[in-house]
């Protein structure tokens, strides 16, 4: 009997390949972008499991307002872990990690360069159960003249050779470190991207005291069962305690005063949370984190995806309805029973969504590699094949067929035999009504997806070509000049200079977009503390090379002598410092390691975006102190030659380091990447979603023709013209497509508003994006059922009524 | 007796009044019969059928099949009662176009949940007795409308039913295959199968022991 059901089954498929076709084509469609999207949700949330304590590891953040600066930190300040560990009984271990900074190692005449490492207290390990291959993870670092090597970056200088006990040179340390344990690479999914690890006792800033400058990543390990709550209650009382004095000295306040006008303090966030749930700025952070918004909108697509096809499966099936109604009612009239009809048409559904999944995972492994790319991602189908997954893949499969195919079983199941082999079953109310229903389901999606897809892009045009307040075009920014050392930095600009097609050349290691210094610093008026203010240190080219604008004042110069205590505002900075009308000549303090220096105001400058549109504009001080590297402003002229030159000259003067140039619009762009990928993915799934939403419709189509062949036929032969009658067929579905759109509007305008308001500038939703989603959609719906009812309106009538 | 009608009444309403198509139609069948219903298109002939094979339902009155009363039965009870007992044959064959000559014979099998030796075995007798042995992987559309019907009748058949209901069984063939279809009925009747058939022609009416005329849905003297 199940032969038999998979026969008939196969048959009945093989019969109707354009049906098969349609049905499977989707349903493939729907599986291979859910089961890819899948395989990223599942990498997202994946971040940390490979740790076997990670349930019980926190990491100390910092969280304030002072004010009006919002500060959002995932690092803190030295004595934080020590402090946590001896005043929390709920604390078993703490530990701090600190990044090196342009790490550099020698061995045996070869210098590595580009490599990740990290000065980590000597317990590092033992909160974090990383893989030894070789070595102890309990003594690796007790030494401080011990490093600790992943195995690939182990292979990088030794070779086969055993590397334990081999020493290497790392950067200024003056003494050889002696390799004591090798690591097995870490996985991709955590945040800990390292190769390398010293002893925390190398970082000079590790022994402070100071709880007001921070860099250092702290984890706790907790004890089992801690309430994270109720532990972060206890922290204030334990911050007053160490922090008090120090706040006082400070900023001449008590620690409570403080906390009146202002909100400060240290928080856990669980090390599982770290890659999805954090907003820190991202200077503070070990890596680039995800965001939980992707991996809910990611995960809505691919439900929805999955849906559409599924909706189109039924679809199909209760629309042909008709067309086996004959065969169900012999098959009841020589005996079968409900229950066996309904294997049989399950049976049907399942061959069907095992071969669209089949030929999903074909369609995977072709386009994974392009998905991985957008989504910046390594994901290979290899790693997931397991039994488990197998088991779940059978039970996804044999889900969808359920899913699917349930209803159309159903339904063709309950028909009356004898109505249905004299073919009176036609389109019932209940079924009709419930296919219309599918229809506006999948048009709604469709729709929404178009309208973010709209809105998104919409919102990339808007970064692309806001006046952003500097030129970004034409600059090629030097970065690593600065490693040749000050005087050949300098010497090297001159040479530059000599190039007619280089407008100007500035010496700074700021720039607005890309990879730059960043410079917080206190800032008083009266000796007062008001808040921190970013710091840009710059030359007297800096304001004509990124074309900033002077609206008041002075630029530095080179023939006054003293510059150093001077300085330029953006507006912003002029206007939180109240200086009013007469900016010039102002004077104000910054935080010093001795005594506030006095600093006075030159010039203002309008306010451009130094940071990302998803920022406001902060307060921004430009001073007097050339150092960095180099920012090259070209003119109209042969940029490629330009570097030709620069790498020609670059090498007479510093053959020892690589000529490394980036354009500042490209690190620009590089800022929006998220989004932009973002919108590279959803347009693709939108793509997909309203093509697979197009099968159903065209099945649909077909078959509203086909049971209208007769009435098309009568109707022509009364004198309807063409247009008359593909207006009789597409009318319908129009109307759907309508009520769709009544739907998918508001439900796309709540969510785009959301969506925008993680971007301070942005751009509005406006009536023309609606209505262009709406003629979009219909275009499509259109041309979807034009393409049958036209072909349908043409027949020669005498031919449809000749059937009966 | 196999199957009896006392006073049977179905009716359809059209504009609020009740539309006849059986009246008052009271019929006992003893095994071993041949009857043919006679009548004009719209005389109930069909509708007639199938309330005897519980295909359709009626309104009033009792139907006795084998002394168990259908008109009480469930319909699952009732799809049991004719699986067992009665074989249809139609004019438009009704054969499943996606199934071979042998896996149409072999269908109401597999709804009895017969073993798949006995199944082989069975259809294999048919085929032998049906001349058609060469045809059995042939699909319906690849046969002549007589050779068709011969596959219905074997189909029917199969399952060794005590009744055999055939509705116009001729009315697509030309009178050649007809005459072959009704010596066939006739021949069947004589192994014992008890046959009602519905038809048109006064010939074929003739193949049966027994004519029963409908005229707007009432059986008349004939």
């Amino acid at each position: 009997m199940l032969k038999n059901y998979f026969k008939i089954a196969w048959r009945n498929l093989k019969k109707d390949k354009s049906l098969f076709f349609l049905n499977s084509s989707g349903l493939a469609i729907g599986i291979a972008s859910c089961l890819m999207i899948s395989l990223y949700v599942w990498d997202e949330l994946s971040y940390e499991q490979s740790f076997d304590n990670a349930d019980r590891l926190a990491r100390v953040v910092l969280r304030g307002n002072v004010n009006g600066e919002e500060l959002k930190e995932a690092m803190v300040a030295a004595p934080v872990a020590k402090s946590f560990k001896a005043d929390f009984s709920q604390v078993k271990n703490a530990t701090r990690l600190s990044m090196v900074y342009n790490p550099q190692v020698q061995y045996k005449n070869t210098s590595y360069e580009e490599l990740k490492a990290a000065y980590v207290d000597p317990n590092f390990f033992e909160l974090f159960h990383l893989n030894f291959l070789k070595g102890n993870p309990k003594t690796a670092l007790e030494n401080i003249n011990s490093i600790v090597l992943s195995a690939s970056e182990a292979k990088k200088y030794f070779g086969t050779e055993n590397p334990i006990g081999k020493r290497i040179q790392f950067q200024d340390i003056e003494e050889a470190l002696e390799v004591t344990a090798v690591l097995e690479d870490l996985p991709q999914n955590t945040h800990l991207q390292f190769d390398v690890f010293i002893p925390m006792q190398h970082n000079t800033r590790s022994t402070s005291n100071s709880w007001v400058t921070s860099g250092f990543a702290t984890y706790l390990e907790l004890q089992p069962e801690t309430d994270l709550a109720q532990l972060e209650a206890q922290i204030p009382a334990l911050l007053e305690k160490y922090i008090g004095d120090q706040v006082k000295q400070a900023i001449g306040i008590s620690y409570e005063e403080f906390q009146q006008n202002n909100k400060l303090g240290l928080f856990l966030q669980p090390l599982t949370d770290i890659h999805l749930y954090s907003d820190f700025s991202p200077n503070t952070e070990l890596s680039p984190t995800g965001d939980i918004k992707y991996v809910y909108i990611f995960s809505a697509i691919a439900l929805f995806m999955l849906l559409i096809a599924c909706v189109n499966f039924m679809n199909l099936a209760t629309a042909t309805a008709t067309k086996r109604s004959r065969e169900v009612g012999i098959r009841k009239v020589l005996g079968s029973a409900k229950k066996q009809l309904i294997t049989q048409f399950l049976t049907e559904s399942i061959l069907t969504t095992t071969f669209a999944t089949l030929l999903a995972i074909g369609i995977m492994a072709l386009l994974l590699p392009a998905f991985n790319t957008l989504a910046g991602k390594e994901l290979a189908l290899l790693d997931f094949i397991s039994v488990q997954n197998i088991l779940l893949l059978i039970v996804f499969i044999l889900g969808i067929s359920l899913f699917a195919g349930a209803y159309p079983a159903f339904v063709l199941s309950g028909f009356k035999p004898l109505a249905a082999i004299t073919s009176k079953v036609s389109r019932s109310g209940r079924t009709t009504s419930l296919r219309s229903g599918m229809v506006i389901f999948q048009f709604v999606i469709s729709a929404s997806l178009i309208l973010a897809t709209i809105v998104v892009y919409n919102q990339m045009q808007f970064i692309q070509h806001k006046k952003l307040g500097y030129e970004k075009g034409q600059v090629i920014v030097l970065r690593d000049a600065y490693k040749m050392g000050s005087e050949r930095v300098n010497a090297y600009k001159e040479e530059l200079l000599q190039n007619p097609g280089i407008a100007s050349i500035s010496r700074s290691a700021f720039v607005p977009a890309g990879e730059t210094d960043n410079h917080l610093r206190g800032i008083f008026k009266n000796n007062t503390y008001l808040r921190k203010f970013f710091f840009y240190d710059v030359d007297e080219q800096y304001i004509p090379t990124l074309g900033l604008e002077l609206i008041e004042g002075r630029n530095f110069s080179t023939e006054l002598k003293n510059e150093s205590d001077k300085v330029i505002l953006n507006e912003q900075a002029a206007k939180i410092l109240g200086l009013g009308e007469n900016p010039i000549g102002a004077t104000f303090e910054r935080a010093a390691d001795a005594e506030n220096e006095r600093l006075t105001v030159i010039g203002i400058i309008k306010d451009f975006h130094f940071k990302s549109l998803h920022s406001e504009i902060d307060p921004l001080v430009l001073a007097y102190n050339p150092y960095g590297g180099l920012i090259v402003k070209t003119k109209n002229a042969d940029v490629a030659g330009i570097l030709d030159f620069a790498e020609e000259k670059w090498a007479t003067f510093n053959p020892e380091q690589a000529f490394i140039y980036s354009f500042l619009e490209d690190s620009f762009e590089e800022t929006y990447r998220k989004e932009e990928k973002m919108g590279v993915i959803l347009s693709i799934f939108t793509m997909l979603t309203i093509f697979v939403a197009c099968l159903g419709l065209f099945g649909l189509i077909t078959f509203a023709t086909e049971q209208r062949f007769k009435e098309i036929g009568i109707r022509k032969v009364l004198g309807a013209s063409v247009t008359e009658i593909v207006a009789l067929l597409a009318k319908d579905f129009i109307k759907l497509v309508a009520i769709a759109f009544l739907i998918a509007f508001p439900i796309g305008y709540y969510l785009m508003q959301k969506w925008l308001q993680d971007f301070a500038y942005r751009v509005d939703l406006e009536l023309g994006q609606f209505v262009l989603a709406a003629c979009i959609t219909l275009f499509i719906a259109m041309a979807t059922i034009s393409f049958k009812s036209i072909k349908a309106a043409l027949q020669n009538p005498t031919q449809s009524l000749k059937t009966e | 007796m196999l199957l009896q009608l006392n006073h049977i009444y179905k009716w359809v309403k059209q504009g609020g009044k009740r539309v006849f198509l059986l009246n008052d139609i009271s019929l006992q069948v003893e095994e071993g019969e041949f009857i043919s219903i006679m009548g004009p298109s719209g005389s109930g002939k069909s509708t007639l059928l199938n309330v005897i094979g519980m295909l359709d339902e009626f309104q009033e009155g009792e139907y006795n099949f084998l002394n168990e009363s259908v008109h009480t039965l469930k319909e699952k009870h009732r799809s049991k009662l004719y699986k067992e007992y009665i074989g249809f044959v139609f004019q438009a064959y009704h054969l499943i176009d996606e199934l071979t000559v042998y896996e149409n014979i072999e269908t109401p099998l597999l709804y009895k949940n017969i073993k798949s030796s006995e199944r082989k075995a069975l259809v294999a007798d048919m085929l032998d007795r049906f001349n058609i042995v060469g045809k059995k992987d042939l699909f319906p559309s690849q046969l002549s409308g007589g050779q068709q019907q011969l596959v219905g009748i074997a189909r029917a058949l199969i399952a060794k039913p005590k009744l055999i209901l055939a509705d116009e069984p001729t009315g697509n063939l030309n009178s050649k295959q007809g005459e072959e279809i009704m010596q066939l009925f006739k021949e069947l009747n004589q192994e014992g199968v008890t046959i009602i058939q519905a038809t048109h022609s006064e010939a074929n009416a003739e193949y049966g022991n027994r004519i029963i005329h409908l005229l707007d849905g009432s059986k008349t003297k004939a």
